[in-house]
């Protein structure tokens, strides 16, 4: 048993006094990463009242609860804006499950490896781009585990979205109506390889120009089965990603205009390219990064993973009017958050004013995302949820360690209410099947413009 | 003296403490539901029910771009490609993206990412926007982007007129978050803000429409203050008193709390469209009270008792107040048969209020006259003082109206009404359905929101569409009805058949033509890949090929968000009917040709500022007529209950149905249509009309000594007593009503402002010459009747020291009154019931 040495306000008078002061290390009690580089522990960095959320709500929700319209006002601040509405407003529910104390759990095996061996490598260059010391790409893991700055915690998100050198998405998705109706379903495959900022510490083929081949390939309805995009970052984070259509129908690619970021890939879908991993484009077209708050949120971070309990990772459904607009999610009291806002500097015409993302200092990942409009509105919600891939006995192996990946999506178009929600299923229409092993020539498989060619004729 | 109507007024002035209580229960009742009163224009509302169109419309809203807001800017010195008139544009649209409520995704202009051109490369297509991320400067850049726009079909079509002198911004609002006024503002504010020597800019669309609307509605609560005020200040001028201003002042109050707060508690929004009624019934409120008052003041010359002159006045003024209440809030309900849920709404609103005239009116009126201070000029009021220069005056013009009426002028003026008869019928039957206005007929032709429409109409294709849906029968089948090849070969053969007939539209626009441009692209760019192979596997192709990267909302105008729904949109010159009417014949005809019901949808006709104005334009011609034969009907049985007589009907209905064909032909020698606005003011006036009929035949029923008939003498008599009376109620409504057209920037108010002074001056012109004319030509027996509910007279000398029961004061003691009370009861001091 821990004695509280601390009254009931420690806390938020110390994430105030770190905001005031600018940078500032993570944890409350103690610093964070030295906690993490020991014992992948956090319980020594934070008071009972941030490891617990029964004792941060004074014992009005503790885990097992159901966070619904009831009770979300009880936990209103630790939620983002547009999740408290869905709750408040929409027969949206939250489960409630203990915080995750092991950090292990919260990383990709690899990834954590990487980061803890680089860490204070990463740098950032007079270019903005982010460095080694020695000059080189960045190396693997998170180049900025205690980051002093927005965009240095915007990196860590930014650099490997997947946290994988190669992932493959089986995703089904499915597009909800402000009636509550299906009004598009769609299957498809998103696949992911970095070049540079590779856990493995190498760059791919020797491209240290290019940050990360990236392809989605549509396998169902047929009416959209075969159309396919392929996306290539360049290191440099100023630079607009190529991007390419291909319409099996035509056998034709098309190219998109390099800074049209703010559509949806195809129609009925709420979240633009731009939304993607909240850091849908380059680091560097956007900017006035900064750190505007460290506080404790709600995050899906642990136990959304069903494999336990559907052979094919899908999820039960609730809320909306038709009962069918919300995934079954779990969240749990993360410690600290910082909350980074960026505005798109380099999209003269972007619709979007300015984006807040909640950032869980544990893993540098983020929990929650909402975009504003110019008007200084809310307007959509990316809400993703993570998971290592255990679900009692079940398990997910990824290369001997359990798996750590995003379980789901909620995106949210607050504005005009349509809701796109997505998972990561075991395998999708077309028999593609989720994985993170690079060892198959994936390039040639699926990232190169000959391969979305070939995966739309199929 | 012992009739039920007296028993009440009996029960009811000896219970004051009670009926005071009961209205003021009553008035805190309805008070507190004023908090949920709401003026709000539903322009859905004011579109009928259950027509073919509105409910097409009603299925399929998002066609015809209800949301949007069209900005065109327009150089006055030049075409387009310059930098000014871009950096215009840019601005624009930047900021219209700020405004509230829009739809981030659907602004279209040459300045967003949206407005592309295609080139063909040697491995597919290069779709890049027609302006790059900053505006073009340069003459070098500036060619450029002409030389996009030229490769963009689209853009050259819808976005840049023919002349390349203008250009648009459409944005879309979300409906859920959009505040018209907000919008209107802001939006407006932009306009404004862009206008200089060398460019106009004009905002239209639906939602700037609205805005006018409410803006103008904001200045209509100004013209209702200031009207409301000429009222009293009218009021104060005739009375000269605390009491017989107070009095119609409270009475009219307690009604109009009485009224709001009835549509408040059963929360149904006012239309603002139509307030210039409830301040015609506060008009009538004030008359009935004058009246009363008038009527009160003269028995309490007599009887110097206050209740018991309130208590006689209530007796004597009941039956024929109720029964001109009950014509006038007839007119009024009856509006409700027109299936039109703003008239529905205001019919109730309004019906209410006006019948609730009757309790306070009749009821509270009384009760505040016996309570309130007698005032000093008495006698001035009921007629016994020296009579004024105008009294006078419109004495001596209605004796000699009543010259007209009887004797041997009576013949040509018979002939001459019938030559007025046969002159209006035949002029009335020239008169046109609806009142055609290039943008809306809410507003002034040269309103600035009527202007823009017609500069945009006159730039490009414009707003006057007409829709053809094609309905999906199973809304969420998984093949996407609007996707099928037999869908877009219906919309083909649909804009084929249209475009070859008479009288095409200026343009025609579907899904269709998207694809084709698609198709054309995506195969190559020539021209010759433009046509679809009849086979759902191309449309579906070029389908997806065309949605590629973009939201299904940059084709919400031509197929809904799920692509189930499509519609065909016709674009058309103008709005006139003959436009209308062809537009729609050869419509149909091309519905014909396709066929209406198909495998996987259903074609329907239609929506669109055509097809809606046609609706509406229906709903009069069915209903116009209608109205007017219910209410006769009403008013038939009501006189008969009234006179016992169905000549007396016939009396009161001759002059009414004249007034109205008068008012028709007035119209029609004006160029104005029968619209929704002249439905309500002929019931409106035939309600209010009747009144003047009924008060004046009694009158003439009242003046009748069947001992010694005189029809001249009677008529003379009526006339310039109770003609005064009717003349002053028509004053007291014209000058409620009157401003309005001054005043109004809104033509509905305006029109409908001008049309029922109109009615009120002729219906009361033909019932002061033909019902006086009528009785002299048939000489009816009714009028000898002394058993008639609104022709009982009182004898007062009953109440007086003579009869044993009370004393008239001196200082109001009528010099006639020893030579009245000499006659007898039947005669003597008996109180002249009709009242106006």
């Amino acid at each position: 048993m821990r004695i509280k040495k601390y009254d009931f306000n420690y806390s938020r008078r110390v994430f105030l006094e770190k905001g005031l002061m600018g940078a500032a290390a993570a944890g409350v009690l103690a610093p964070l990463w030295p906690e993490i580089g020991r014992a992948a522990d956090i319980t020594k960095a934070y008071p009972d009242e941030l490891l617990s959320i029964e004792a941060y709500t004074k014992g009005k929700v503790k885990p097992g609860d159901v966070i619904t319209a009831d009770n979300v006002d009880i936990v209103k601040d630790l939620l983002d804006p547009i999740a408290y509405q869905q709750v408040k407003t929409m027969g949206r529910r939250i489960n409630i499950v203990e915080t995750t104390r092991d950090v292990t759990k919260l990383f990709p095996y690899e990834y954590l490896e990487a980061t803890l061996r680089n860490q204070g490598q990463g740098t950032i260059g007079a270019d903005g781009n982010v460095w080694t010391k020695g000059g080189e790409p960045w190396i693997g893991g998170n180049p900025f585990p205690e980051p002093e700055d927005g965009l240095q915690a915007m990196a860590n998100v930014t650099l490997s979205w997947g946290r994988h050198n190669f992932s493959m998405y089986a995703i089904k998705d499915w597009e909800i109506s402000p009636g509550g109706d299906i009004s598009y379903a769609y299957d498809f495959v998103w696949a992911e390889l970095n070049t540079t900022a590779r856990a493995d510490g190498t760059i791919w083929n020797g491209k240290k120009d290019l940050l990360r081949y990236q392809s989605v390939w549509f396998t169902a309805p047929n009416d959209t089965k075969g159309s396919s995009f392929l996306n290539t970052w360049e290191y440099d984070q100023r630079k607009f990603p190529a991007l390419l259509g291909y319409l099996p129908a035509f056998r034709r690619t098309r190219e998109f205009p390099t800074n049209q970021r703010f559509e949806p890939l195809v129609p009925g879908i709420t979240f633009f390219l731009s939304d993607a991993w909240s850091s849908g484009d380059p680091l560097l077209t956007w900017g006035n990064y900064k750190i505007v708050e460290r506080k404790p949120m709600l995050g899906a971070v642990s136990n959304n993973w069903t494999g336990g309990r559907n052979e094919n990772w899908e999820r039960e459904l609730h809320g909306g009017p038709k009962g069918q607009t919300f995934h079954e999610t779990y969240m749990e009291l993360c410690p600290e958050c910082l909350v980074v806002e960026a505005e798109p500097t380099s999209y003269p015409r972007a619709p979007v004013g300015k984006k807040r993302v909640w950032i869980d200092v544990r893993n540098g990942m983020f929990v929650a995302y909402v975009t504003y409009d110019r008007r200084g509105e809310i307007w959509k919600s990316f809400e993703p949820g993570f998971s290592q891939y255990v679900d009692g006995d079940a398990v997910f192996l990824d290369n001997g360690h359990p798996a750590w990946s995003w379980n789901y999506v909620l995106c949210h178009d607050f504005q005009a209410n349509r809701m796109t929600r997505f998972i990561q299923a075991r395998e999708c229409t077309g028999g593609y099947k989720s994985g993170y092993d690079d060892s198959d020539d994936v390039y040639n498989k699926y990232l190169t413009v000959q391969a979305i060619n070939r995966l739309g004729a199929t | 003296m012992h009739s039920i109507r007296f028993r009440i007024a009996h029960w009811l002035i000896a219970h004051r403490v009670v009926t005071g209580l009961v209205f003021i229960g009553l008035t805190v009742f309805f008070a507190a539901g004023l908090r949920h009163v709401e003026l709000r224009t539903i322009f859905s509302d004011l579109l009928p029910r259950e027509h073919p169109f509105v409910e097409t419309y009603k299925a399929h809203p998002n066609f015809g771009n209800p949301l949007t807001i069209t900005v065109m800017v327009k150089n006055n010195k030049g075409d387009i490609y310059n930098a000014t008139t871009l950096d215009k544009v840019w601005r624009l649209t930047r900021d219209i993206d700020l405004a509230p409520g829009v739809d981030h995704d659907q602004i279209l202009s040459i300045a967003t990412e949206k407005a592309r051109y295609a080139e063909a490369t040697p491995s597919g297509v290069d779709m890049r926007p027609l302006m790059e991320d900053s505006v073009p400067k340069t003459p070098e850049q500036i060619a450029e982007f002409r030389r996009r726009v030229e490769m963009s079909a689209n853009a050259r079509s819808f976005l840049i007129s023919g002349d390349e002198t203008a250009t648009l911004i459409n944005a879309t609002f979300i409906e859920a978050r959009l505040d018209y006024g907000e919008v209107f503002d802001y939006v407006q504010g932009l306009v404004e803000r862009e206008r200089n020597a060398g460019h106009d800019v004009y905002m239209a669309g639906q939602p700037a429409l609205t805005g006018w609307v409410y803006e103008y509605e904001a200045q209509m609560l100004t013209i209702f203050a200031v009207t409301l005020l000429a009222l009293i200040v009218a009021l104060v001028i005739y009375m000269q008193n605390v009491a017989g201003v107070l009095t119609p002042l409270i009475a009219s109050i307690v009604c109009g709390i009485w009224g709001f707060g009835f549509v408040g508690w059963l929360n149904s929004p006012i239309e603002p469209l139509l307030m210039i009624v409830p301040l015609l019934l506060v008009a009538r409120s004030f008359s009935h009270c004058v009246q009363f008052s008038e009527r009160y003041y003269e028995i309490y010359a007599h009887l110097g008792d206050r209740r018991k002159s309130a208590e006689i006045t209530t007796g004597v003024m009941m039956a024929p107040s109720i029964l001109g209440i009950i014509t006038d809030a007839a007119g009024i309900m009856l509006i409700a048969m027109a299936p039109i849920p703003a008239m529905e709404r205001f019919a109730l609103f309004c019906g209410f209020w006006a019948m609730m005239l009757i309790p306070t009116g009749v009821v509270l009126t009384p009760l505040l006259l016996s309570v309130l201070p007698n005032p000093r000029n008495i006698d001035r009021i009921i007629g016994h003082g020296a009579e004024s220069g105008v009294h006078t005056r419109i004495k001596a013009l209605l004796s000699r109206l009543s010259w007209l009426t009887h004797g041997r002028p009576a013949r040509y003026t018979t002939a001459v009404l019938a030559v007025v008869f046969v002159a209006s019928l035949a002029t009335a039957l020239q008169i046109k359905i609806g009142n055609p206005v290039e943008g809306s007929n809410l507003l002034w032709e040269d309103s600035e929101f009527n202007t823009a429409v017609a500069e945009i109409n006159r730039h490009f294709p414009g707003v006057n569409t007409l829709e053809i849906i094609l309905e999906a029968k199973d809304p969420e089948s998984p093949q996407r009805t609007a996707r099928q090849a037999e869908t877009i070969a219906t919309m083909q053969a649909l804009q084929h058949a249209i475009e070859q007939g008479d009288a095409p539209p200026r343009a025609t626009l579907s899904f269709a033509d998207y694809l084709m441009e698609g198709n054309r692209l995506f195969s190559g760019g020539h021209p010759k890949w433009r046509p679809l192979d009849r086979d759902d596997f191309s449309v579906n192709a070029a389908a997806s090929a065309i949605m590629l990267g973009s939201s299904a909302k940059a084709f919400s105008h031509v197929t809904d968000f799920e692509q189930q729904n499509a519609t065909v949109s016709l674009w058309y010159k103008d709005n006139r009917q003959e436009t209308v009417d062809t537009a729609l014949a050869n419509a149909r005809a091309a519905v014909d040709a396709v066929g209406i019901d198909h495998d996987m949808f259903t074609v329907r006709l239609g929506t669109g500022t055509i097809a809606l104005q046609q609706a509406m334009n229906d709903v009069v011609d069915a209903y116009h007529w209608r109205i007017l034969a219910f209410l006769n009907l009403v008013i038939l049985v009501v006189s008969w209950v009234a006179y016992r007589s169905l000549v007396a009907s016939v009396v009161l209905l001759v002059p009414v149905n004249l007034s109205n064909l008068i008012l028709a032909a007035s119209m029609s020698a004006m160029g104005i249509g029968l619209d929704i606005n002249s439905v309500m003011v002929a019931a409106i006036g035939v309600g209010v009309g009747i009144d003047y009929g009924i008060y004046l035949l009694s009158r003439i029923c009242e003046e009748f000594d069947p001992n010694a008939p005189d029809f001249g003498h009677t008529i003379e008599t009526a006339l310039t007593t109770t003609g005064k009376a009717i003349m002053f109620t028509a004053t007291i409504m014209l000058i409620g009503i009157a401003p309005w057209y001054f005043l109004s920037e809104l033509k509905f108010l305006a029109d409908m402002g001008l049309l029922l002074v109109l009615t009120m001056l002729i219906n009361m012109v033909i019932a002061l010459i033909v019902v006086p004319l009528l009785v002299w030509l048939i000489k009816p027996g009714f009028i000898a009747r002394t058993d008639l509910i609104v022709g009982e007279g009182v004898d007062l000398s009953l109440f007086t020291e003579h009869g044993g029961v009370t004393h008239a004061t001196p200082e109001h003691a009528h010099p006639d009154d020893a030579d009245r009370s000499a006659v007898g009861p039947e005669d003597a001091g008996t109180v002249a019931t009709p009242t106006t």
